[in-house]
This record gives C-alpha cells, sequence and structure tokens, in this order.
C-alpha cells in the first residue's frame, strides 16, 4: 500500500484531472508546482502513471526540482527536438533562472533582460549566425529585428512547454523545469561525459536538428518525428 | 491624509494643478537642509528660525553634503529663495525688508521630511493600538448618533468625528501599510544582496528574514481581519441611524470611511498571497539552487557551456504528439458558380426637356420690374420672384439684387430695413433708380 489516493489506475484515470494532465505530457508540457492541482495529481498518481505511460514507449520522469515530463524512448509517441533559438534562449533563462537578482522580483524579468543577456554571452555576430546560419551576408538592423523574432518565437514555445510563463508583452516568469537545460553541466563529472549520458538516455539529441530550423517563419514541423 | 471632500473632483484638481505649472525640484543638498530645519525644531521646540540661522545651518549642511563648495553663503540665499518658491520655506515675522526675515517651515516641507525620517511601517503593536483607539472612538460616534437629535448634533458629534479623528486614524493605518511595502521591498533587495554576496552562507540570514517577514504578515492580516469586521459592523450601525434620519451628509461620510477601512482589509490578503508566492518562489530556489551547489559553480558551468553552444549544439528532446485528427464526411469537391447577372442593355436613352436658363430670366424680369417702375428691392423681388419656380425662390433673391445692382442705381440707409417679399422671405431693402434718371 502506498499514501496515494489512488489505489488503482482505473481510479487514476478516472479522475477529472488525468484527460487535462495528459494531454499537456503528451504535447511536451513541462508540469511543475506552479501548476498547482495538476502536479499533485501527478505526485499523486505518480506510481501508477509511470507503467501507463512505459507502455507507449515513453517515460513519466520526475525532477528533483519539481516538475513532470514525458520523455519519449521509442517510436510509439510523437517526439520533438528543440531548435537552436529555443536552446539558446532556455539555457541563457536558466543562466537568469540562477541569479540571485531575479530572486528579488520572484522569478520575474523583463523581456530586455534575456536579450542583453543573450546578446552580451554570445556576441551579436554570434546570436546572428547561430539564428540565421545560412546568410552569409546580413544587414544590422534586419538581422537585429530577425533575431529578435526568433527569440519571440522561441519564448512562445517554451512557454508552450512550460519552461517559462508569459506574464504579457513585457514581461516573463521562469519555472523550475529550466533546469533542464542545464542538465548536462549539473554535475561535477566532465560535461562531455554527462551529455552522452543524456543522449544515451534519450533526453538529448547532437548535432544540428532535423529539418529547416533557422528560419524564423517555420512551422511546428521542426525536428518532430512524426507519431506512426 | 484627510477624507477627500465630494466637490474635489479630480478631473479639476488635476486641471488646476497643471495650469498652475506646480512642480518640485528639490536637491539632496534641499533636502538634507530641510531634514535638519525640521530635527532642529522639534529638538529645540522652535516655531520659527532667524535668517541667520538659517544660513549657519545651511552651511553646516554643505560642509556634509559638499564639502569644497565655494561661497556657502551664497549658496545658502539661493537655497533659501528656491526653497520659498517651491513653498517649502515661509517667510512669517511680516517685516518686509525692515529687518531680517524669520521663517519656518510648511506643511509640504514637513510631510517631505517625515517621509524620510519617519520609520512607519506598520508592527503587531502600532496596529493593536491603532485599531483599539479606532474601535473606541467609532463605538463613540455611534453612541452620539443614537442621541443626536438635530442637524447641528449629527454635524459636530457624528461627522466632524468621523471625518476628521476617525479618517486621521484609518489613514495612519494606511500609512503604516505603506512603511510595511517598503519594507518588504527592501527584505527582498537584501535577500538577493545577501545570496549575491554570500551564497551559500547566506541561506540561514535569508530564511530568518523570510520568517521574520511572513510571521508579521500574518499576525497583521489575523488583527485586520478580526478588527476591520468590527469597525465595518459599528459605522454599518452608524449609517442605518443616518439614513433613518435621512441625513445624507453623515451617510455618505460613513460609507466613504467603509470604503476605506475595506481598503485597508483588502491590502492584509492581497500582501498575504503576494508574499506567499515569492516565500515559495525563494524557498524553492534556496533548497533547490543554492543548497544544491554550495561553491556556486553551476552558473559558471552553464555560461560556459552556453558560450559553447554553437560549435557542439545539442537540443532537448521532448513529447510531441500531433493533435487528434478529426475525420470529416467525403463530399464532392463543388464549384463555385462565378459571381454574374443577366446581359442587359444598361445604357438609357437621355430625355428631352425644355432648356433653362434662369439666369437670363433672372436678368430679363428684374429689367421688366424696373420699366414698370418699381423703386425697392423688395417691390422688384417681389414682382419677379412668382415668375420662377418655387424651389429656387431663396438662391434666386441673391441674383435678383445682383441683377438690380447691374441694372440700376440702388442706395441704401445705414440701417437697412428689412423688408417682408411674398410669405416666406425678408431681404434687407434698398432704394433703386434707373441709371438714366436724373
Amino acid at each position: 500500500m502506498t499514501d496515494s489516493t489512488f489505489h488503482t489506475l482505473e481510479a487514476a484515470l478516472a479522475d477529472d484531472h488525468f484527460p487535462e494532465v495528459d494531454l499537456m505530457l503528451r504535447r511536451g508540457r513541462h508540469i511543475g508546482r506552479d501548476d498547482g492541482t495538476a502536479y499533485d495529481y501527478l505526485v499523486d498518481a505518480q506510481s501508477l502513471l509511470e507503467p501507463f505511460y512505459r507502455r507507449f514507449g515513453c517515460e513519466l520522469v520526475q525532477q528533483s526540482d519539481g516538475y513532470f515530463y514525458l520523455l519519449p524512448s521509442g517510436d510509439r509517441l510523437g517526439r520533438r527536438q528543440l531548435s537552436a533559438g529555443e536552446m539558446l534562449v532556455g539555457q541563457t533563462l536558466a543562466l537568469l533562472y540562477l541569479d540571485p537578482a531575479t530572486l528579488q522580483h520572484g522569478g520575474v524579468l523583463p523581456r530586455e533582460a534575456l536579450l542583453q543577456r543573450l546578446s552580451g554571452l554570445l556576441g551579436t555576430d554570434a546570436l546572428v549566425r547561430t539564428l540565421s546560419p545560412r546568410k552569409r551576408k546580413y544587414d544590422e538592423r534586419i538581422a537585429a529585428e530577425t533575431v529578435r523574432t526568433q527569440v519571440g518565437e522561441a519564448l512562445r514555445r517554451l512557454a508552450e512547454l512550460g519552461f517559462v510563463d508569459v506574464l504579457d508583452e513585457a514581461r516573463l516568469r521562469l519555472r523550475p523545469a529550466l533546469m533542464r537545460f542545464a542538465a548536462p553541466v549539473r554535475g561535477l563529472s566532465d560535461p562531455n561525459l554527462a551529455l552522452e549520458r543524456l543522449v544515451a538516455r534519450g533526453e538529448v539529441l547532437l548535432g544540428e536538428p532535423n529539418g529547416d530550423e533557422s528560419g524564423a517563419d517555420d512551422d511546428t514541423t521542426d525536428g518532430e518525428e512524426p507519431a506512426p | 491624509m484627510t477624507t477627500t471632500p465630494p466637490s474635489a473632483d479630480p478631473n479639476r484638481v488635476i486641471a488646476s494643478l497643471a495650469r498652475d505649472h506646480v512642480n518640485l525640484d528639490l536637491k539632496t543638498v534641499d533636502l538634507c537642509f530641510l531634514a535638519g530645519l525640521y530635527l532642529r525644531a522639534d529638538k529645540a521646540a522652535l516655531a520659527s528660525f532667524e535668517e541667520d540661522v538659517l544660513i549657519d545651518l545651511f552651511e553646516q549642511v554643505c560642509d556634509v553634503v559638499d564639502p569644497g563648495a565655494e561661497n556657502p553663503r551664497k549658496r545658502a540665499t539661493h537655497a533659501i529663495q528656491r526653497l520659498r518658491e517651491q513653498r517649502m520655506l515661509a517667510r512669517v515675522d511680516g517685516a518686509g525688508i525692515v529687518r531680517a526675515g524669520e521663517y519656518a517651515l510648511t506643511r509640504l516641507a514637513a510631510a517631505v521630511v517625515e517621509y524620510f525620517l519617519a520609520d512607519e511601517a506598520l508592527t503587531r503593536e502600532s496596529l493593536t493600538l491603532l485599531t483599539g483607539t479606532l474601535r473606541a472612538q467609532l463605538a463613540e460616534v455611534l453612541a452620539a448618533a443614537k442621541k443626536a437629535d438635530g442637524e447641528e448634533a449629527w454635524r459636530t458629534k457624528v461627522v466632524g468625528p468621523l471625518r476628521v479623528t476617525v479618517a486621521d486614524l484609518v489613514a495612519g493605518i494606511e500609512r503604516r501599510q505603506r512603511g510595511l511595502d517598503a519594507q518588504q521591498e527592501e527584505v527582498q533587495a537584501e535577500i538577493a544582496k545577501l545570496l549575491s554576496a554570500d551564497w551559500f552562507s547566506a541561506v540561514d540570514r535569508c530564511q530568518s528574514l523570510l520568517d521574520a517577514t511572513t510571521r508579521t504578515l500574518r499576525e497583521l492580516n489575523e488583527i485586520l481581519l478580526r478588527d476591520t469586521h468590527h469597525f465595518v459592523a459599528l459605522l454599518q450601525e452608524i449609517q442605518a441611524l443616518a439614513t433613518a434620519t435621512e441625513n445624507t451628509d453623515a451617510e455618505a461620510t460613513v460609507q466613504r470611511v467603509i470604503e476605506h477601512v475595506d481598503r485597508i482589509a483588502a491590502w492584509g490578503g492581497a500582501r498575504q498571497r503576494a508574499w506567499s508566492e515569492y516565500y515559495q518562489y525563494v524557498h524553492r530556489y534556496l533548497r533547490d539552487v543554492v543548497r544544491l551547489d554550495p561553491d556556486r559553480a553551476l552558473s559558471q558551468r552553464l555560461r560556459d557551456q552556453l558560450a559553447g553552444w554553437p560549435r557542439r549544439p545539442f537540443h532537448l528532446v521532448t513529447a510531441h504528439a500531433p493533435s487528434i485528427r478529426l475525420l470529416r464526411a467525403l463530399e464532392a469537391r463543388v464549384e463555385r458558380p462565378p459571381v454574374a447577372r443577366p446581359r442587359a442593355e444598361r445604357e438609357a436613352d437621355p430625355d428631352w426637356v425644355d432648356p433653362e436658363n434662369v439666369l437670363a430670366d433672372i436678368d430679363a424680369l428684374v429689367a421688366r420690374a424696373l420699366e414698370e417702375g418699381k423703386t425697392t428691392l423688395a417691390a422688384v423681388s417681389e414682382r419677379v420672384l412668382p415668375e420662377l419656380p418655387e424651389t429656387i425662390h431663396y438662391a434666386a433673391t441673391g441674383r435678383i439684387a445682383h441683377a438690380v445692382a447691374q441694372a440700376a442705381r440702388v442706395r441704401s440707409e445705414r440701417e437697412r430695413p428689412w423688408a417682408p417679399v411674398g410669405e416666406r422671405l425678408e431681404v434687407e431693402d434698398w432704394s433703386v433708380a434707373r441709371r438714366d434718371a436724373p
């Protein structure tokens, strides 16, 4: 017997939270403590839902930072790898999440802070070349606009995935799931070895993402593998 | 803060402030000077200062704020003038140029200095004292309202105390609430500063700061919840008595105090909720970030990872189930017919109509009227207008005047008389004579 409210899988699936939580997980959303009762439900039903999702070829992962997500390990459920823009924005947000200055406002920060930190860390040129690798020449003004657009798009997708809450046009709230971006450097071991372990677990893919990732106007099909 | 009188329309107040170009421009030295005056007045129980005292004090302030400044006496003169212009200092002796002036701090200056000096954050003790006094005051007002037997008694025993004493007490609580808000912001900044400086060593201090503020807020909220309930009950009783005696002024005053009390109660709940969110966030941060990374190595490692990411990219994997496809019944593709209408001859032949030459007609009709010996514009108009279609009579009167002026000599009095033409028109009349008349 466990402390769970649910004694059978049937009871867990019959709960009102299940349909919404299931859809969120399958769409790649990270469900954390900020999601309130959805998170409580997952904590409660975790032991029953883990084998349930394993039958779909994926793992229900709970991290110590206080969030759940679904990690596909087979081909039964579609999966997607984050684009270059999403990875850069995600890592920068994780860095901001660790910064005590962000703590002062309860994890809320202006969008401008993100762009400033991103260009400060990578440099404008590297940023433009990473986000638009096919362009050999670029006009500074247009490049800046492209970067802003791609960062905005990346933020929108990261918000859908539960890494960040977009409060309004100007402000963001950082969520603990951002620590996934710091996973390769979280331990004290060699980051390359840590990365290899993550690759082996299916958490991470190395190299260029599949499909056309660089365009700002690409649709949701980037790097995704369709469900069979 | 006093209760806003009903006549103080915000739009009007703002417009008048804008019209008067009200502004404040205080430099650090000005504020320090004012604070020095305020403290000296408080210590020595002074109501005003002689000019020499002002200048001496300014020089002392200058020594602290701007030690190398030249000519402090001249600067003092300018500062006093600047503060007088901004209504921070008032000359109170009325002696003009006969002798050196005597100055006092204005209410505005006192308020500004008090803001910077006063440590008026809400504490358990101050709140209990204020709410106790407020409750006793409201009970007195209620007793007076029950005994009040006329307009005058209501005004002096109920409305007056509500507007002044009760409103001041409520405003006192609100002011201290704002003080506590500022204190909370300072605590948040302090926690961030402690962690930035000492990281792991600051955890215990951060935790105790968090716990102390949480405890204070919880206690204050409990007192507010309990006492504001009593206040509102007493106020509603007073309001019911005012309604029974049809005293609208008292009723409105009580209503304003009730709204003020509601605002105070709402503050407690809102601040506790906001603090609770912040508390949880910081708590998680301390546990998941600081305690797990005591050497603060993670930020640097992550920074290195990000800097090297373009050279060796990797990508996180997430689940991505496509949306469920909804199958629809198969239907043959329908060709939409183009927008069309039947062919037809849409050009109509023009109709034959009689030629119109109203201008020429008017000229001829005016000439004929003049030939007939009409001697005024009104008479000519009276003669011509019936010959023209009624729809153009108004426009035609102008044309007739023009034609008359062309064909004859016209004269008018300085005050031209209005003369009726037909039933619906009047014209400013002229006397008309033929051009060949002597």
